[in-house]
């Protein structure tokens, strides 16, 4: 489970980005009072246009930055008291994560699942199962630079959830990849929610939320403007296609 | 420390998997100063050669054949195969002729004797070897001279050698070699201990932004200094690695090419090399890399691509090697002054080792004032690697 409470984030911001944004402010509020639910073995849709907030709300989530205020507690653990503890059940892929091209896929995952703290027999058999799951063993020993993307893709897929997480936390998990690796991504989630996994994830692709979503919050300019099960949701303009709905409350949000 | 130990095992392990770090930090300081020594020595050899076996033809106005002058140096041609005396009708000629190398000298017999120079000679300054034998010529001739002005007094030209003397240096020849040449030791190792650290910094640091690992690295349940430790005992090893090596590959080239001929001169190098000595170079280095270390790394947090950190840091090596150079400057020693000079007195403390005069309580004042800039080189990495904008892309 992931509780979200109040969360805010403000970074400061630099003369340079003050001239680029064309702004006097000194700093910008990426988070206002961010506050959100996931259940275990739902899988819960973060949307929300370009810049709304979103990487830096799943940012948060996975520990990479400090809230500036609120709280973020993942499995019962509350990530300011307890970061470390609270990391170790969450397993975080994005479309943009990169691997380390002179490892092996062999090496890389030891070396995740030594830094979650992992002892050698469990992360062996670990391992196994999802090199077996996820048809890697022939490639297991190749550097990771001189893999196709689609493997590359499940090499990221096995680090994440290497060390068995309780939550995952996907932040556009299938931009820039093609249909097959993207399938990749919406088995993992799908496989998740069936092991009653905590899954919420970031997209722009509205027939992968549709495929996937139990839940769903829309985020713009830092707040949370819209927030219900996707069934509601669905349901409260029966007419209209998820992206018409989702750009009328974004333009509603605006006007307001 | 268990998770600091497992980050420093996978980047040595990816580090010894980049061709471009293992070239700054393995094959240029092993193969550079054998490959330059050697092809140094051996060109000079060459041109030292070629000079020696030229024929050295020498010029003079051939209206001076009778002059005594012209007359000594015939018979000292006379004596030496590879001396030509030739005389020319129009000497003002000789100038271009010397600088076409038809010639290599011309002597111009001085009929007014201005300020007492009985001849001229005309040579080519640039051709130093070939100048040091012209020179050594014309002083046979002018001691044949003397000696026939002597004979002519009847005195016999032994009895009128002055005095005979002999410099004694209070110096040892170690100390002598130490404060000449010893500061060529530090400016090899500063210079490799940069290299060395700026690869894998960039590599380890701006390449972990620019490839996007950094992202999932940070959300591993380990605190971020243990990251930022892990990396840098890396760097710093891969610097000491380099410096290191940088000596061997000079150890190399004095053993194995042959370049100090010298038996007695090649006792006091070996006598300089104890185990001692190589500790505590050893040692000195650790503090200077570390600073090394810590000066590169924020710079590498600090930029967004390897492009950019690359044109950061790359003009910081003449910042740092430039104090090396003070270890060439005769005159400035290790003090409690010096002591206090980050760099410099690492560079001095080095050239002392090598004369085997190093003062082991400003040897302790050095050792403290590096450890106490590489505490603070640290810090500031610590800063800059806890800074989230710094960090993310």
């Amino acid at each position: 489970m992931i509780e979200v409470k109040n969360l805010s984030k403000t970074f400061e911001l630099s003369r340079k980005q003050r001239k680029e944004l064309n702004t006097t402010e000194t700093e910008f509020k990426a988070l206002q009072n961010v506050s959100f639910t996931c259940h275990p073995g739902r899988v819960f849709s973060l949307l929300g246009p370009n810049g709304a907030g979103k990487t830096t709300t799943l940012r948060t989530i996975g520990g990479i930055l400090k809230p500036t205020s609120g709280s973020v507690v993942v499995s019962g653990i509350d990530l300011e008291k307890n970061p470390n503890e609270a990391r170790k059940k969450i397993g975080f892929l994005t479309g943009s994560t990169g691997l380390y091209g002179r490892l092996t896929p062999n090496e890389l995952i030891a070396y995740f699942a030594g830094l979650y703290g992992m002892d050698k027999t469990t992360m062996e058999l670990r391992k196994k199962w999802l090199f077996d799951l996820l048809d890697m063993n022939f490639y297991a020993n190749k550097q990771i630079g001189k893999l196709s993307t689609g493997m590359k893709q499940k090499v990221s897929i096995c680090r994440t959830m290497i060390h068995d997480p309780d939550v995952l936390v996907f932040d556009e998990p299938t931009s820039g990849l093609d249909v097959i690796s993207a399938e990749a991504i919406i088995n993992l989630v799908r496989s998740c929610k069936e092991q009653n996994k905590t899954v919420i994830f970031s997209s722009h692709i509205m027939s992968e939320v549709e495929l996937l979503c139990d839940d769903l919050a829309i985020i713009h300019k830092g707040k949370i403007i819209e927030q219900s099960s996707f069934q509601d949701f669905k349901n409260s303009a029966p007419n209209q296609s998820l992206t018409e709905r989702f750009i009328e409350i974004i333009k509603k949000s605006e006007e307001a | 420390m268990k998770p600091v130990i497992h980050i420093i095992k996978k980047e040595v392990l990816e580090t010894l998997r980049d061709k471009r770090t293992m070239m700054t930090m393995i094959v240029i300081p092993i193969l550079l100063f054998p490959v330059i020594l050697s092809l140094m020595f051996k060109t000079t050899q060459y041109f030292s050669e070629e000079a020696n076996n030229k024929m050295l033809t020498i010029a003079f106005d051939v209206e001076d054949l009778e002059h005594p002058i012209i007359q000594n140096l015939m018979q000292v041609a006379s004596e030496d195969s590879l001396i030509n005396m030739k005389p020319v009708i129009v000497f003002s000629e000789t100038k271009a002729l010397i600088q076409q190398d038809s010639i290599q000298a011309a002597v111009f017999i001085n009929q007014e004797q201005a300020a007492g120079i009985e001849a001229v000679v005309w040579h080519d300054g640039t051709k130093v070897d070939l100048m040091d034998r012209i020179t050594k010529n014309i002083d046979k001739a002018k001691q044949m001279a003397t000696n026939k002005q002597l004979e002519q007094l009847e005195i016999k030209p032994k009895d009128v050698s002055g005095f005979e003397y002999q410099m004694m240096s209070t110096a040892s020849t170690q100390e002598t070699i130490g404060k000449l040449a010893g500061g060529f030791l530090p400016y090899v190792f500063i210079a490799f201990a940069f290299l060395g650290c700026m690869y894998p910094s960039i590599d380890l640091f701006t390449g972990e932004k620019e490839r996007g690992t950094i992202e999932t690295l940070l959300t591993a349940p380990i605190p971020r200094w243990q990251i930022l430790f892990g990396k840098m005992a890396v760097v710093v090893l891969s610097g000491l690695l380099a410096a290191s090596l940088s000596l061997v590959g000079l150890y190399i080239s004095i053993r194995g090419l042959n370049i100090v001929e010298d038996p007695e001169l090649l006792g006091i190098i070996n006598s300089i090399l104890s185990p001692k000595f190589i500790i505590t170079l050893f040692v000195l280095q650790i503090p200077l890399t570390i600073f090394i270390a810590g000066i590169l790394i924020p710079l590498a947090i600090y930029s967004k691509s390897f492009k950019e950190a690359q044109s950061v840091i790359t003009p910081l090596n003449i910042v740092i090697i430039l104090p090396a150079v003070i270890g060439f400057l005769p005159g400035i020693e290790l003090n409690a002054t010096t002591a206090m000079i980050p760099i410099v007195n690492i560079v001095l403390a080095t050239k002392e080792l090598v004369a085997g005069t190093l003062n082991y309580g400003h040897l302790m004042i050095s050792a403290l004032v590096m450890c106490l800039i590489a505490a603070v080189a640290v810090f500031v990495s610590y800063k800059q690697f806890e800074k989230e904008t710094n960090v993310l892309m």
